[in-house]
């Protein structure tokens, strides 16, 4: 094999770092504004941490990041409890069904979201599901739903059926076999889309902005209802405080996933 | 003993789920969509007694066109950007990197979604203010002439769109390049065929569905949008997520709104299905200018084959 020549390996290598360049440079830049002491987020006049301060003593911030976590974690249960079932399903009991539930499902991936959204806001009105926690995570529970199936059906097909096979005719019923052999090997699935699922409805601002009640808004909602009167540096804080634990979060994400599967199978087998 | 249960019996909670919050809604929407709004407040959010198509007609004219022609353009436009710039990140990230690198940078492509997206986006107002860093460097260079205006037009919005949709651009044309078979390459350039045509013969024409479906994806959720015009575009660089939310938030015509929405809707399905199309006919191009003397096909049946005879 002729190795590439390396002049356009350099510099698809010097693209491919500006690029990553281009990415980070605004996560750069709210890192370093959350320590800026001015008034005004935009304006750097000097280095504090006084909004970190400032932040974590703001009642409405930390509602409305408590608000955040509570319907990310019932909205990520929903999908979680449904999809995992699901996707199984996809990987070893495939039928006339599957086809249309696949198509069904990236209709559900290929819907703007604020189309979804405004769906949401007059069907649960029109139902009568006026609790704002429960409306927000139902609101993020169908698209995470579709992530879960995805996720967990590419790592189903990826494992086979042998173990499977093989608790069977050791005389394990096929409750057993799935409880002790099935459910166990998905784990790494499951946990890849807990946290997934997690993080794509922390971050949420289409669907939360509709279907939001008075008194139940997200971290998302509470930034953009700050920023017509400016913002400040509290929300700079407060997003840079999220990304450390979510930083932390990944990390043992990133462990795990790297102890059961393959390279690049993170998003990628999921999109397979 | 095994009891017969339908196949699909462990998808049954899914299905139900989205019939009943997702199906269920949209069909809402389309209903709603030839109500009119009440002109008394009282009597709720829409009058459903006589369906016309007035909110159509009305979302149909010139105003409204424009913007949606503006947000068509936007996400195209941005959608080929994010192909352009996105193809060699994805073709380096599958080709020329180690495997022990490979996972990290992978890693770091799709981290900053896991950092809130407002807050990302907020973060280019700050780098393309008038008075700020970039706007000073670039006026000291002479590049510019007066301050950076780029803030609340539509080229800030572009930028924006271009930047939040890259990684999602460069997962599934990364994924499509990774699962090309080393010994492809390898075959056509024995049998002759240069790097150019190689690429243009064997990479590319099996890439193709990736980079399709990361083209989709991004051109759907970039129509979409709200949140990037909301805070780079102002006044000047409105879409059409705007002009939905503004009905149905602020002006609290719901009917309104949803006609908007279906709109939208059956534009970016003509839109994705003419790009599929127009991809199908760049696959034809592609196959006429390589000639189909290197048909990947062929040829991977010619590298098993001659595999198996050394070993």
């Amino acid at each position: 094999m002729r190795r590439p020549r390396n002049w356009s390996r350099a510099l698809l290598l010097i693209w491919m770092g500006l690029v990553f360049v281009f990415l980070f440079l605004p996560i750069l830049v709210v890192i370093i504004y959350s320590f800026n002491g001015g008034r005004n987020l935009y304006v750097w006049t000097e280095f504090s941490t006084r909004w970190y301060w400032v932040a974590v003593h703001n009642p409405r911030v930390v509602n409305a990041l408590i608000v955040s976590l509570q319907a990310a974690t019932i909205s990520c249960a929903i999908a979680v409890c449904l999809g995992v079932p699901a996707g199984i399903a996809l990987a070893r009991r495939k039928g006339m069904w599957s086809p249309p539930f696949m198509v069904l499902l990236f209709i559900i991936l290929g819907t703007p979201e604020l189309v979804s959204a405004i769906g949401q806001m007059i069907w649960l009105d029109r139902i009568g599901l006026y609790d704002g926690l429960l409306r927000l995570a139902v609101g993020h529970s169908l698209f995470n739903l579709a992530v879960v199936i995805l996720i967990v059906r590419a790592r189903a097909e990826g494992l086979g059926e042998a173990l499977e096979d093989a608790a069977a005719d050791l005389g394990a019923v096929p409750w057993r076999a799935f409880m002790q052999i099935t459910l166990p090997l998905m784990l790494p699935a499951v946990l890849a889309s807990v946290l997934l699922s997690f993080i794509l409805s922390f971050d949420d601002v289409i669907i939360s902005l509709f279907v939001q009640r008075p008194g139940t808004s997200t971290l998302p909602i509470q930034i953009l209802s700050s920023f017509k009167p400016g913002l400040k540096g509290d929300v700079a804080a407060i997003v840079v405080i999220t990304l450390g634990v979510t930083l932390a979060g990944m990390l043992v994400a990133a462990l795990m996933l790297r102890r059961s599967d393959k390279r690049g199978k993170f998003l990628g087998g999921a999109l397979n | 003993m095994r009891i017969r249960i339908p196949r699909f019996s462990m998808a049954i909670p899914a299905m139900a789920w989205w019939a009943a919050f997702f199906i269920a809604p949209l069909g809402a929407i389309i209903y709603f969509s030839f109500g009119i709004k009440p002109s008394d407040p009282g009597a709720g959010v829409v009058d459903l007694t006589s369906l016309s198509f007035s909110n159509y007609i009305a979302a149909t004219s010139e105003v409204y066109l424009t913007v949606f022609q503006i947000t068509m353009r936007t996400a195209g436009l941005g959608t080929l950007a994010c192909a352009l710039v996105g193809f060699p990140v994805a073709y380096v990230l599958a080709r020329h990197i180690t495997t022990r690198w490979q996972p990290i940078l992978l890693f770091l492509l799709v981290l900053p979604f896991w950092i809130s997206f407002l807050l990302r986006t907020f973060a280019w107002r700050i780098i393309l203010a008038p008075e700020g860093v970039l706007s000073h460097a670039l006026q000291d260079i002479g590049l510019l002439s007066g301050p950076l205006s780029m803030l609340d037009t539509n080229s800030a919005v572009q930028l924006g769109i271009i930047y939040n949709y890259l990684p999602l651009m460069v997962l599934p044309m990364f994924v499509a390049l990774d699962k090309i078979d080393p010994a492809l390459i390898r075959g056509s350039m024995d049998l002759g065929a240069g790097p150019v045509r190689t690429f243009l013969s064997i990479t590319l024409p099996l890439a193709l569905p990736g980079i399709l479906g990361g083209m989709v994806l991004t051109f759907i959720l970039a129509s979409g949008d709200y949140v990037v015009p909301a805070i780079l575009g102002g006044a000047k660089g409105l879409m059409i997520g705007n002009l939905v939310a503004t009905q149905i938030l602020a002006a609290q015509n719901l009917p309104m709104g949803s006609a908007m929405a279906v709109i939208l809707i059956l534009m970016i399905c003509g839109i994705v299905l003419s790009m599929l199309m127009l991809l199908m006919a760049f696959r034809w191009l592609l196959r006429t200018i390589a000639g189909p003397a290197v048909d990947a096909r062929a040829l991977s049946v010619a590298v098993a084959a001659e595999t198996r005879e050394r070993t």
